[in-house]
């Protein structure tokens, strides 16, 4: 059995409240079951909920041990960490996995430090539970029981990996948070900041490294994307934040051969009303053109591949 | 002075090593503009030795596992961010103003910087007339522009040593590589290699700072990028463009001409764009003279 629940989606900061209860305001964290192993994909608020769920349900059959990716460290995505019930329980064994940028601070520094007393009544010293940090790069990693997991830089102002994993045959992929490269030198040779070898040079890096990434994504099961904004928005004044529109997610998730897109990471300023009536939208227009489904992420939604 | 200890100095001063005095109030000017130009970031690392090394060593350190490496600046502010690269550069600026310009050192870092861009402008120059493809060649400028890094932790961290050091060269005539080694027990090209593992360059970047005064003895890969930034070397240490304290400099075996399949008339048709390069550099920084 291959699964995938959403415990977050929400991009940037929770957002709690009566405009956000159908696709949740909690921010990133994935649920990922192969077989009896437990994947977790980022320590986003939507862990804490999961780690109430992992208390109640897997501690009966023994204690908690899962392998924890993060993406990146920006705070949405490490702010739930402190919260996870099961790091205060003895025998709890996680082995947490991420990037960390140009930094010479540890892994267990960067997410730990949220575990000091400045931050927070409990440090990290006085921890129940036995956590292994490992900083990892671009790489395959064999997790045992046929698991391996793939990953590969993505574009976002801190170093941000996406993950691919893979067991018995099928595929999920993470995409997030991540903005198309680009190329920001010019490339009009009427402006006066016009230099003809950093044009070329920046189109063709930009283009290869966008082709890295949707080869990255290829064919893939299930595809979750950082979608925080639509075409436009992103065009009046978003780029270089590090996020990707739906109309990118989506176009390059086709010519990707992926099966199935969930659209993540939605703007704080999205309220339930405004999701549903884009995932319509979207929806509607691929009817009839292509086999590839899409969706919003719903908090609490599960996937089976 | 046993080697040992003038190494251990050197491996000390290099993990805090600062921009050059000659860029650092451009850098300062560049990268506290929020509406900086990406094209504006470029052209002012590539004119820092010291900077240019600190911007591949983030590029090739966070992408370490991928095997190639980035020696292009273009593509490190695409694959970084301008904001990143900004960053970086205004704390190795900022690392200058802590150590004092007033202190006396053996080189002077105007004329040092100068000998450095003209031999990273003439390698570049060179490789694109020997029809090297346009995708290599920033890995020419890259490699002459810090060819020699190594320079920069003898003259700062074993000062005096190293006015000694330039005195005996002067004195029996000797190359500067030749004077380190009696006076130091350790040459620029050893202080360099200390300087590229620190910042995890390796390839035909680390192999030039390493080897480039000792060709015959270098069987790597790397032998055309260094071969063609000892011959620009020995041009800018020719015509006396800039100064990195060799005055006695060895001279460039025909055999290394004969390696890169190229006469040495050839260096007589770059003076005008070398000094073109340098001049466009000059005005860029606001610099006199």
């Amino acid at each position: 059995m291959f699964t995938v629940t959403i415990w977050g989606d929400r991009g940037s900061m929770p957002t709690p409240g009566p405009d956000t209860a159908v696709f949740g305001g909690n921010t990133a964290c994935l649920e990922v079951r192969c077989g009896d192993r437990l994947i977790i994909v980022d320590a986003g608020s939507g862990i804490r909920p999961l780690g109430e769920k992992l208390m109640r349900e897997d501690i009966k059959r023994g204690p908690i041990s899962a392998d924890l990716f993060i993406t990146h460290t920006h705070w949405d995505h490490i702010m739930g960490f402190p919260m996870f019930t099961p790091i205060y329980v003895p025998g709890t064994k996680l082995h947490l996995r991420g990037p960390i940028s140009y930094e010479d601070d540890s892994l267990e520094k960067v997410i730990g430090t949220q575990l000091s007393y400045r931050y927070w009544p409990v440090r990290q010293d006085e921890l129940a539970a036995k956590i292994e940090y490992e900083q990892i790069k671009e790489t395959t990693i064999h997790l045992g029981d046929d698991i391996f997991v793939t990953t590969k830089y993505l574009n976002h102002p801190i170093l941000c990996l996406g993950y691919r994993i893979e067991y018995e045959g099928k595929s999920f992929v993470t995409i997030y948070d991540n903005e198309p490269f680009r190329n920001v030198f010019p490339t009009d040779p009427s402006d006066p900041n016009y230099d003809e070898d950093a044009a070329r040079e920046g189109e063709e890096a930009a283009a290869e490294e966008n082709e890295k990434v949707l080869r990255f994504g290829s064919g893939a099961d299930l595809l979750i994307h950082d979608t925080q904004y639509t075409a436009k928005e992103y065009l009046k004044g978003k780029i270089g934040f590090g996020h990707s529109s739906y109309e990118y997610a989506i176009n390059s998730c086709h010519k990707a051969r992926v099966k199935r897109v969930v659209l993540f990471h939605h703007d704080p300023n999205r309220t339930d009303a405004e999701l549903q009536e884009l995932e319509l939208f979207y929806q509607a227009r691929l009817r009839g053109k292509t086999s590839m489904e899409i969706e919003m992420a719903r908090e609490g939604r599960s996937f089976t591949l | 002075m046993a080697n040992s200890d003038s190494e251990r100095r050197v491996r000390d001063y290099v993990g805090g090593m600062p921009s050059l005095p000659t860029t650092v109030s451009k850098v300062l000017e560049v990268c506290n503009n929020p509406k900086t130009s990406p094209i504006d970031l470029d052209r002012v690392i590539q004119l820092d030795p010291v900077l240019m090394g600190r911007v591949l060593k983030l590029i090739n350190s966070a992408y370490y596992s991928l095997g190639s490496q980035v020696t292009s600046l273009v593509r490190a502010i695409i694959m970084l961010g301008v904001n990143t690269v900004k960053n970086l550069a205004l704390s190795s600026a900022v690392l200058d103003r802590v150590s004092s310009k007033k202190d006396f050192r053996a080189l002077n870092m105007d004329a040092f910087w100068r000998h450095s861009l003209c031999v990273g402008v003439t390698a570049k120059l060179i490789a694109k007339r020997r029809g090297i493809d346009s995708k290599g060649l920033e890995e020419y400028f890259a490699a002459g522009l810090l060819h020699d890094i190594g320079k920069i932790p003898l003259n700062n961290a074993l000062a005096d040593d190293y006015i000694r050091t330039m005195s005996l060269a002067d004195m029996e005539r000797i190359s500067l590589v030749a004077s380190e080694r009696r006076v130091l027990g350790l040459d620029h090209c050893e202080a360099g290699e200390v300087v590229a593992q620190k910042w995890r360059l390796t390839g035909a970047i680390a192999d030039t700072v390493r080897w480039h005064h000792d060709l015959e003895g270098y069987s790597g890969e790397f032998g055309d990028v260094l071969r063609t930034v000892a011959v620009a070397d020995f041009y800018a240490n020719r015509e006396g463009i800039g100064f990195s304290g060799n005055r006695y400099p060895d001279k460039v075996s025909p055999d290394t001409f004969g390696l890169l399949a190229m006469e040495k008339s050839m260096l007589e048709e770059l003076d005008e764009p070398v000094n073109a390069e340098i001049e466009k550099a000059k005005v860029f920084l606001k610099l006199g003279g």
